[in-house]
């Protein structure tokens, strides 16, 4: 059962929603609508669907019925459809949903940087006792610190933004300390006064005082309540900045941690070394064996994929990207750059010339390895055990494209 | 069912062994090992049937959300597994004998029929891995769906990319290349793995049903809905 409508904006509606996770029904002819200056908490038992509930509303998960629409936009529906949210939206997922290798200040930077506007930071930071943390790594902070930094990162994309944005947020307060739940409440409230839309699901009681509906997800059964008095807190000035697109935040991420080196890069220097051991053979083969060989170690970086994957499994870092960011990171032009690199070692080291269409070659080689197994390894991502996977049995595929390519380079 | 393609196949395997004609010394490096083609043949042809009900069954969870195709799902990747393999070793033999080398990278043909042997490796394996539940069957289905872009790709590779392997032998539209008695043989074994591969399947399916009402009955020991 839906709220009563009002002449307010619908930000949110789900509309005869079925989802399954497993082997069970979790949500089941389920229908909401949430309007901009609308708090809606979601209360029941665990294991009722609440989190299913909300990733749902963020077009995170497939349905088998129904759809779910941001004001007119259908952002996901039961035929796998999906769009963009035409909304900013802010996203506080059970786990944190960041890498320990970000910057705390970046991190919250990159989420406000979403609506397309900014605020000053340092009063959220003061507020939260963060400040003198704002140029950590996310790896060196409590849990308690870094759960602060993620109900920032939820909330901030909405205080930046001029526009109604959508706020979804999973238990903001657990792990939080008794200030930061109430410094919570009244941002919360805020975010209401300033016409945004918050569906949260909480076990608090103060949280829920926040509430201006209770939908109960065991019942389906809607109750509105009494809100605080709306009130506006601070007066904040916004101003335009440019989103951090998925790929230019796996760029910085590669470039800052060098998690290619232990890896991609590791790979082809094996490959490499080996040819190199083997003495002088190149001039006893062909031209297509030469081939062969010389793009061998640059196969092996692609071959090993895209480690940014395994790393955005860390804290659900690549569901909360798809969620507010509207796609997972991935390592942009990196691989274009690692595949010259090794086709030039290649070359020089096996043949003393340096021809550059092969230096080409081997970039765009490494490039689309790189990439279908960063692919390949992302099609797993919604099994219970994505490890467990046997992902590298496919990758024999890619022998066709690098048969095709020394073909022609031969 | 699965029995009587055993018999079918132990019948082909003696009939291959003892009865088929020999072919020509000068046409072959080692006739001998020529007699491996009434296995590898039909054992193809099976897996083809097999990954064919990979397709179906894939399609059928994806679109229909139907239980019984999910179930053919499970029995077509397992029985292509089962074929695949046997078709991939029996050719890489036969490949040894008489090429003198087991596989040739350049051969479109033979590769394309690998990965498809790997992708049912993948999806076998893959499943074993993770719980029951509609992510993992939506996610093995999609890659049911994707190993079928290879048949065709493999059927057209029999046809345009011959570069090793020989094309094919029986239903090229223009008569057959073989002599009627070892045209028997391979009809033998080509209904012999046909009913094997039936069998296998409906064995199969009725092995993952009876699995899925243990899982049922468990979930209601547990105090599940």
């Amino acid at each position: 059962m839906a709220p009563p409508r009002t002449m307010a904006k619908a930000l949110l509606s789900l509309v005869d929603v079925q989802v399954r996770r497993g082997m069970n029904t979790v949500l089941e002819d389920c229908s909401l609508l949430v309007e901009a200056g609308q708090t809606v908490v979601l209360t029941g038992a665990n294991g009722a669907g609440k989190s299913t509930l909300l990733e749902t509303a963020a077009g995170l998960l497939p349905m088998e019925r129904g759809r779910v629409q941001h004001d007119h936009v259908v952002v996901a529906d039961a035929e796998g459809r999906r769009r963009k949210s035409p909304f900013t939206v802010g996203m506080v997922l059970q786990r944190n949903g960041m890498l320990g290798g970000e910057v705390l200040a970046e991190h919250l930077q990159a989420a406000m940087s979403m609506s397309g506007h900014s605020v000053e930071l340092d009063p959220f930071l003061k507020r939260f006792n963060l400040m003198h943390r704002a140029n950590d790594l996310v790896a060196h902070l409590s849990q308690g610190q870094a759960r602060k930094v993620a109900v920032l990162a939820g909330l901030l994309p909405a205080f930046a933004s001029p526009t109604p944005a959508l706020i979804i947020l999973d238990e903001p307060d657990a792990g939080l300390d008794e200030a930061s739940i109430d410094i919570l409440g009244r941002w919360m409230n805020e975010l209401r006064t300033m016409g945004h839309a918050l569906l949260v699901a909480t076990h608090d009681e103060r949280m829920m005082a926040q509430a201006t509906h209770l939908y109960d997800v065991d019942q389906g059964k809607f109750q509105t309540t009494t809100a605080p008095p709306e009130e506006r807190i601070e007066n904040r000035t916004s101003r335009p900045t440019k989103p951090l697109s998925p790929a230019a935040f796996g760029v910085k991420m590669h470039l800052r941690t060098m998690m290619w080196l232990n890896t991609n890069a590791m790979a082809g220097l094996l490959t490499l070394g080996i040819l190199l051991a083997l003495g002088d053979f190149m001039d006893d083969l062909d031209r297509l064996q030469q081939m062969g060989f010389i793009l061998a170690p640059t196969l092996a970086v692609g071959l090993c994929g895209d480690p940014l994957v395994a790393a955005l499994r860390e804290e659900r870092a690549g569901v909360w990207w798809r969620a507010v960011g509207g796609g997972e990171p991935h390592a942009g032009w990196i691989p274009l750059a690692i595949g010259a690199v090794f086709t030039f070692l290649t070359t020089n080291g096996l043949r003393d010339g340096r021809e550059m269409h092969i230096v080409l070659a081997g970039a765009v080689l490494c490039f689309l390895v790189w990439h279908s197994v960063g692919w390949m390894q992302r099609s797993t991502q919604r099994l219970a055990r994505p490890h467990a996977v046997f992902v590298g049995l496919l990758t024999p595929v890619l022998i066709l494209p690098y048969s095709v390519l020394i073909s022609v380079l031969s | 069912m699965l029995f009587i393609g055993f018999m079918g196949i132990g019948t082909t395997l003696l009939l291959a062994l003892l009865w088929a004609p020999s072919v020509s010394i000068n046409a072959f490096e080692s006739p001998a090992a020529q007699r491996i083609f009434y296995w590898h043949v039909p054992a193809a042809w099976a897996a083809f049937i097999a990954f064919g009900a990979l397709f179906v069954g894939s399609a059928g969870w994806l679109f229909k959300r139907s239980e019984w195709m999910w179930r053919l799902h499970v029995a077509g990747s397992e029985a292509g597994l089962a074929t695949g393999l046997m078709a991939v070793w029996s050719g890489c033999v036969w490949g040894a004998a008489e090429w003198g080398t087991p596989w040739d990278w350049t051969d479109v043909r033979l590769n394309s029929f690998g990965l498809l042997t790997l992708l049912a490796i993948y999806v076998v394996l893959g499943r074993n891995s993770q719980p029951d539940g509609v992510e993992t069957r939506d996610t093995f289905a999609a890659f049911g769906l994707y190993g079928f872009v290879l048949v065709p790709l493999t059927y057209i590779a029999t046809r345009i990319w011959t570069i090793r392997h020989p094309g094919p032998v029986v239903a090229t539209g223009d008569g057959s290349s073989i002599n009627s008695d070892m045209g028997l043989v391979l009809l033998i074994g080509a209904v012999s793995f046909t009913v094997f591969i039936i069998g296998h399947m409906m064995t199969s399916m009725r092995l993952t049903a009876l699995e899925q009402r243990l899982e049922r009955m468990q979930h209601r020991f547990d105090g599940g809905a």
